[in-house]
């Protein structure tokens, strides 16, 4: 098995008297995707956040590699650069075109080469669909864009873990593919990912590993293979209903 | 409170100094050498004594330049009038150019007590009040009140007036105060505005109409039919220049000047060069004051 | 047409005198303008920080602004400097000093307001990426501040620009007082020129502010998201 890259240790976070994750446990390793699935409200949400340290955390330890991630510490920003993250809501910089959109951590926190960053930035444009793209402002592009847009600014940094927070929840349904296309494009090439979704089918073909999360705890822990087709809990078992419908008409028709 | 933001303003006014620097904004608001001051500011003598003035070459007089006759500036720019006239001769005769600052009547004493102008030639009445916050030099004019009615039927003394006539008055200016106090009996019409006490009286609404005899004096003059039938009511107010609080040199400078310029009849001179026009000669001799002498003297 | 005395705006070089006192009022106000609109945007960052000390002593100032009426604030400039310290401030500087001094706080308020307007998400972003916080502000938030604050802004230039109608009360001679000093002159000659010159003033306003809110206009259509 692949080194550890990313550790989770007995991580408690509350929101005042609310206990949203208890005592959680979790281990990635480089070129793992993880799919973290869960009823609403289960903290997947916060889950993605307290390890980029967008949250306190009440306890326990998040560590990367070998450096502890500590909401507010100093080294936040060389940590936050090794991890990528993409959002539920259009995050783009609407006062910035795409292209810079894109270079702006390139060029201002890692002060890399513009023209090289820029080269990588279309390299990247390309391979999602949007190099004519460069120069539009995010107001002028559809959602399923903007969201292939935020996966290369994520990108173009070198992450060595990058997380997708419900990236298509906002998205119209014809716009979802093109984006989630873009991540199976990733998880083929052996990226180490983290994503909390919706979407089951495409949570099935790109999973390595698939966390059932409920009540700030990890239910079920399993391939995606075994969690989507024999489910070892109760509450998986009805949470994966939810997403099922039973004929209701054509079967009486018959 | 007061001392945090005036901190804060300081810290600013800092910042400010320093963007302005740099835009070179040009100023042509006078900059009295700070005779001894600079160092030690708030404590320090804030006027130029006589001999520092002259040193420099140029004395800083505030007029108005907005009031004409007295202090305005013409269409061509410069500043003209009975005060300015005044001010000419004065700077000529110390040998020093003139510098006129515009000033406000709510900030002449300001102007005196932070060193701003050396002298204050802004028909700046004479009163106790302000003769302790700033010296007042020798008069050069009278001002009182006075009363316009018609030629028709002139009033010259308010005593004679019947029962039912009513004065006219402007309110909030010294003849509404001067008549409630000194003429209780008396019916008061009052106007808010110049305009509208002049309607009154070209309606005949009042008999007669109290106000600075300056001005009734000059609606006589522009109005044909109506006279000036009381020209001088109440207490004589002088206008005088004035210098800072103690400025002695300065003070005993001016007060030379208007005697020696006594013997010339510099001020009736004035009078005619700069309101004449005004105010007619009829009442030059009610309204200048020659050699730094008042009636009563 | 009633008679405006519009001739006295030809006599000598009273139009050139008029144009002379916009010229100051609007180098005035430009020169505050161009100093508040950053100083305004560095208070009103630190507004929206946490630290309580330096919020209440930004709240104190940008209420004192409002309590103190410019033109105490320009006497207590012009006149209290040379009182208390001995310094000769001209009176353009001195109005420089107060309208920047006001100018700031309202503008700190402003973009307060507009900062407070931009979605957390916004600063996480920026966050994630690596940006520090200083990198975050310049780089994401203020200048979508700077866009949201463009019509506001707008509205304080026009303000400050009126407002120094009150520096002539520390010896400055704007339009204000040139007009008044034109209408006093001819009180005799043009009694009616006060509403001929106030006419010429208020189109000399016009067109001085007009410009300024056509390129407000420009600029929020060009910056819409």
């Amino acid at each position: 098995m692949a080194e550890t890259l990313l550790t989770i240790n007995e991580l408690v976070k509350q929101y005042g008297d609310k206990v949203i994750l208890n005592g959680m446990n979790l281990e990635v390793h480089r070129g793992e995707v993880i799919v973290v699935v869960g009823p609403s409200g289960c903290g997947k949400s916060t889950l993605l956040r307290c390890i980029n340290a967008l949250e306190p955390i009440q306890g326990g330890e998040i560590r990367l590699g070998d450096e502890k991630i500590v909401y507010g510490s100093k080294n936040l920003s060389s940590i936050r650069q090794h991890i990528g993250m993409v959002f539920q809501s259009y995050d783009l910089f609407p006062h910035l075109t795409v292209i810079d959109n894109i270079l702006l951590a390139p060029t201002k926190v890692q002060k890399r080469n513009k023209a090289e960053a820029t080269e990588e930035a279309m390299q990247l444009l390309d391979r999602v669909g949007l190099r004519d793209k460069a120069k539009s402002y995010p107001r002028e592009l559809s959602g399923g864009q903007k969201q292939r847009v935020a996966i290369v600014r994520a990108l173009i940094m070198h992450p060595e873990i990058l997380l997708f927070d419900e990236v298509t929840a906002a998205l119209d349904p014809e716009m979802v593919r093109e984006v989630l296309d873009v991540i199976v494009g990733l998880a083929q090439e052996n990226k180490t990912m983290i994503i909390v979704t919706h979407e089951m089918s495409f949570a099935k073909a790109v999973a390595d590993r698939v966390i059932f999360l409920d009540e700030g705890h990890i239910v079920e822990e399993s391939s995606p293979d075994v969690f989507f087709e024999h489910p070892e809990t109760e509450r998986a078992q009805q949470f994966l209903n939810t997403f099922e419908f039973t004929p209701v008409k054509h079967p009486a028709q018959n | 409170m007061k001392t945090k933001g005036f901190k804060k303003l300081l810290a600013l006014g800092l910042a400010a100094v320093t963007a302005v620097a740099f835009t070179a904004c040009g100023s042509s608001t006078p900059a009295p050498a700070a005779s001894g001051s600079a160092d030690n500011g708030a404590s320090a003598d804030v006027y130029r004594t006589l001999d520092d003035i002259k040193a420099d070459g140029t004395i800083n007089i505030g007029v108005f330049s907005d009031k004409s006759p007295f202090g305005y500036v013409d269409e061509n720019g410069d500043y003209q009038g009975y005060d300015v006239y005044f001010a000419n001769k004065l700077a000529e005769d110390l040998g020093v150019k003139v510098n006129f600052v515009s000033t406000e009547a709510a900030n002449r004493i300001e102007y005196l007590q932070t060193g701003k102008v050396d002298i204050i030639l802004a028909n700046f009445t004479v009163t106790p009040e302000r003769a302790e916050e700033v010296d007042f030099a020798l008069p050069y004019m009278n001002v009182a009140l006075g009363v316009v009615s018609p030629e028709a039927a002139p009033v010259t003394s308010l005593d004679d007036l019947k029962a039912d006539d009513q004065v006219i008055v402007i309110s909030g200016t010294t003849a509404e105060t001067y008549l409630t106090e000194n003429y209780p009996k008396l019916k008061l019409q009052k106007y808010d505005t110049y305009a509208n006490a002049k309607n009154a009286l070209e309606n005949g609404n009042g008999v007669c109409w109290a106000n600075d005899n300056t001005e009734v004096i000059a609606f006589a003059k522009q109005n044909p039919g109506y006279t000036v039938g009381i020209p001088q009511l109440g207490n004589n107010d002088t206008i005088a220049p004035a210098v800072s609080k103690g400025n002695t040199t300065l003070l005993e400078a001016i007060n030379a000047e208007i005697e020696a310029l006594g013997a010339e009849n510099f001020f009736h001179a004035d009078y005619e060069a700069t309101l004449l026009d005004t105010y007619g000669a009829d009442f030059e001799d009610t309204l200048v004051i020659e050699g730094g002498k008042t009636a009563a003297q | 047409m009633p008679d405006l005395g519009l001739e006295v705006l030809f006599k000598g070089t009273n139009m050139l005198r008029l144009l002379g006192g916009l010229g100051v009022a609007l180098k005035i106000s430009l020169i505050a303008v161009a100093i508040s609109i950053p100083l305004g945007i560095l208070l009103g960052s630190l507004m929206t920080w946490k630290n309580p000390v330096a919020r209440a002593i930004l709240r104190l100032y940008l209420e004192t602004v409002r309590i103190m009426p410019q033109l105490v604030l320009l006497f207590l400039v012009y006149f209290g400097t040379t009182r208390w310290f001995g310094w000769n401030l001209s009176g353009e500087l001195a109005s420089i000093i107060v309208f920047v001094f006001w100018g700031a706080a309202e503008m700190s308020d402003l973009v307060r307001g507009a900062l407070i307007s931009i979605p957390r998400h916004q600063y996480e972003s920026a966050e994630v990426l690596g940006l520090n916080k200083v990198q975050t502000y310049v780089f994401v938030i203020i200048p979508q501040t700077v866009r949201r604050l463009i019509p506001l802004s707008i509205n304080l230039i026009t303000r400050m620009i009126k407002t120094t109608s009150l520096i002539l009360m520390i010896g400055v001679i704007e339009a204000m007082k040139v007009g008044q000093q034109i209408i006093e002159a001819n009180r005799m000659s043009s009694p009616n020129a006060a509403f001929g010159i106030y006419l010429a003033v208020f189109f000399l306003y016009f067109i001085a502010c007009w410009p300024i809110s056509l390129l407000a206009g420009y600029l929020e259509r060009r910056w819409k998201n």
